[in-house]
């Protein structure tokens, strides 16, 4: 099986990650807009990191200027040692509007396909061989040729994650990926997505304003501020793997994270607005 | 099955209608209310349609329109996609243009035959141009438009898989635009058989507008009404083959038409 070869190795396969005094000002016609300040992040290889924050607490920026879609005004990002400018290869975007980000036109197959077919020249059976491949290892082997629209919202979500993996990416950024999928479905593919991890051993970074998703998901929590976003706290979780939903919910440690987290997200702000009921 | 008996008995109201239509056309005419000469029967109408055809010499004429109309309207819509996608997608582009475009587009394509004449005389490359003059413009809206409502998650997601800027244009912006680009071309293929025949009509050298104006001048009003009816079926034609197409391209876009 020269496939499994080409494929991944079962080892460590992402790239360390670091941020360094990356600011962010929106500017328009009439104001600017201060997203985020001054933040220095270093995420390890293969690590698992979430960063949580209040709506509107420039997380979403923050990713999108570590993928190269917005450019920081000022600060740097540096894959392994390299600076990141436009799309790095090896990095991967997961989006929060999973049925946005699929082509419609295409079918679950043709868009796994679309991540990674024009890096790569396969041929048409390894091509298609490895679509089953990622389609198999999130259940969706007997989909490939239905179209997104058929299927239900986290079945897409489920293609995306495919897609996101098929290009075998060392790193994963996670835009609250679960946000609009229902309670119970969400559950399953955090299930999902630790096992495809743990498999691949990719360099994972979620954003996230689910306090119980973020724990339960990721080693260490980096928690920011209301706007403009800085980096309040880094919280090492310390939650033993393997996770299972029932059992690690329970966990005594992952409720003691979560008061922590809740509390700081809680916390009164300086202004009126926002404040949680 | 079912379907089709549905669409069947929907469609019954609306020919009985043209039946009776019809019919009354021919009682008026055979009755002498209206002059046979101007007005022929209907059935009149429909003898001399089916001996054009049978004959053959509807072929020479319908060859010729249909050609000029496909070569123009290709032209104009492909000149007019490619240029919409990237005025769409280049804002610099789109500010060039635009001025331009806004000019040109409200002149009634066919008041420029006679400019046309005098550039390229009266052959195929005037009509050719005129065709494409008329079926470029709104093709080219449509297509700003469709490209504009691209949901930037999916341009995102295609560059953050490495896809170069060609890519995103090809295999993004052109599929995701298509149904406003359909419907550009819909508007289009009506305004291109107007100015197809008219521009037969003033240039005289062969076409369906030809004869139908031929028609006219030697007094064989049958004959001219004949020829409406190969145009009509021309049009219908053309317009069936167009919806079929755009059904199969753009299945995705009412899932319940699935």
């Amino acid at each position: 099986m020269e496939r499994a070869v080409k494929t991944s190795p079962r080892s460590m396969n992402g790239e360390a990650l670091s941020l360094g005094g990356i600011t962010k000002i929106f500017t328009s016609r009439h104001n600017e807009l201060l997203a985020v300040q001054s933040v220095d992040l270093a995420v390890q290889a293969g690590e698992f990191l979430a960063i949580v924050g209040p709506s509107g607490c420039g997380k979403s920026t923050l990713l999108q200027i570590i993928a190269g879609l917005i450019s920081p005004s000022a600060g740097k990002v540096l894959l392994g040692n390299e600076d990141v400018t436009g799309q790095p290869a090896h990095m991967v975007y997961l989006f929060q509007q999973y049925s946005k980000s699929l082509l419609p036109w295409q079918t679950v197959e043709q868009n796994v396909k679309f991540s990674f077919s024009h890096r790569m020249h396969l041929s048409r059976t390894a091509t298609r061989e490895r679509c089953r491949e990622y389609l198999d290892m999130v259940g969706l082997a007997d989909f490939r040729d239905h179209y997104p629209w058929q299927l239900s919202g986290g079945m897409q979500q489920r293609v995306a994650i495919a897609r996101a993996l098929a290009a075998e990416p060392r790193v994963l950024l996670l835009d609250e990926p679960f946000s609009s999928i229902d309670a119970l479905t969400r559950l399953d593919l955090h299930a999902l997505l630790l096992d495809l991890w743990t498999q691949k051993r990719f360099t994972a970074v979620l954003v996230t304003h689910d306090v119980d998703e973020a724990v339960f998901l990721a080693d260490r929590i980096a928690v920011l501020s209301r706007r403009p976003g800085i980096i309040l706290e880094i919280i090492e979780t310390g939650m033993p793997r393997p996770r299972s939903p029932l059992e690690t919910h329970e966990n005594p440690k992952f409720l003691a994270v979560r008061h922590q987290l809740l509390s700081h997200l809680l916390a009164k702000p300086e202004s009126v607005d926002a404040r949680p009921h | 099955m079912r379907d089709l008996i549905n669409r069947a008995q929907n469609a019954v109201p609306g020919v009985a209608f043209i039946a009776i239509l019809l019919s009354l056309l021919e009682a008026a005419a055979r009755l002498g209310l209206v002059d046979r000469s101007f007005i022929p029967t209907p059935s009149d109408v429909a003898a001399r349609t089916v001996e054009i055809i049978a004959s053959g010499k509807v072929v020479e004429p319908l060859l010729a329109t249909t050609l000029l109309l496909f070569v123009g309207y290709a032209i104009g819509c492909l000149s007019a996609v490619v240029l919409g996608i990237l005025m769409g997608n280049y804002r610099r582009l789109y500010n060039f243009f635009e001025p331009l475009t806004e000019l040109l587009r409200p002149i009634p394509k066919a008041a420029l035959l006679p400019v046309l004449i005098l550039f390229l005389g009266l052959g195929p490359s005037m009509k050719v141009t005129i065709v494409a003059l008329a079926a470029f413009f709104p093709v080219l809206i449509n297509t700003v438009q469709g490209v504009r409502a691209v949901d930037p998650v999916l341009t995102d997601m295609a560059r953050t898989f490495g896809h170069s800027g060609v890519a995103v244009l090809w295999r993004i912006l052109l599929p995701a635009s298509a149904p406003y680009i359909f419907s550009g071309m819909r508007i289009s293929l009506g305004i291109s058989l107007v100015v197809v025949i008219i521009a037969e009509m003033v240039s005289g050298s062969g076409g369906l507008g030809d004869v139908i104006l031929h028609g006219q001048r030697m007094f064989l009003v049958v004959d001219s009404y004949a020829w409406l009816v190969v145009v009509a079926a021309l049009g219908f034609g053309l317009n069936s083959l167009f919806r079929w197409a755009e059904r199969r391209t753009t299945y995705w876009v009412s899932p319940a038409t699935q």
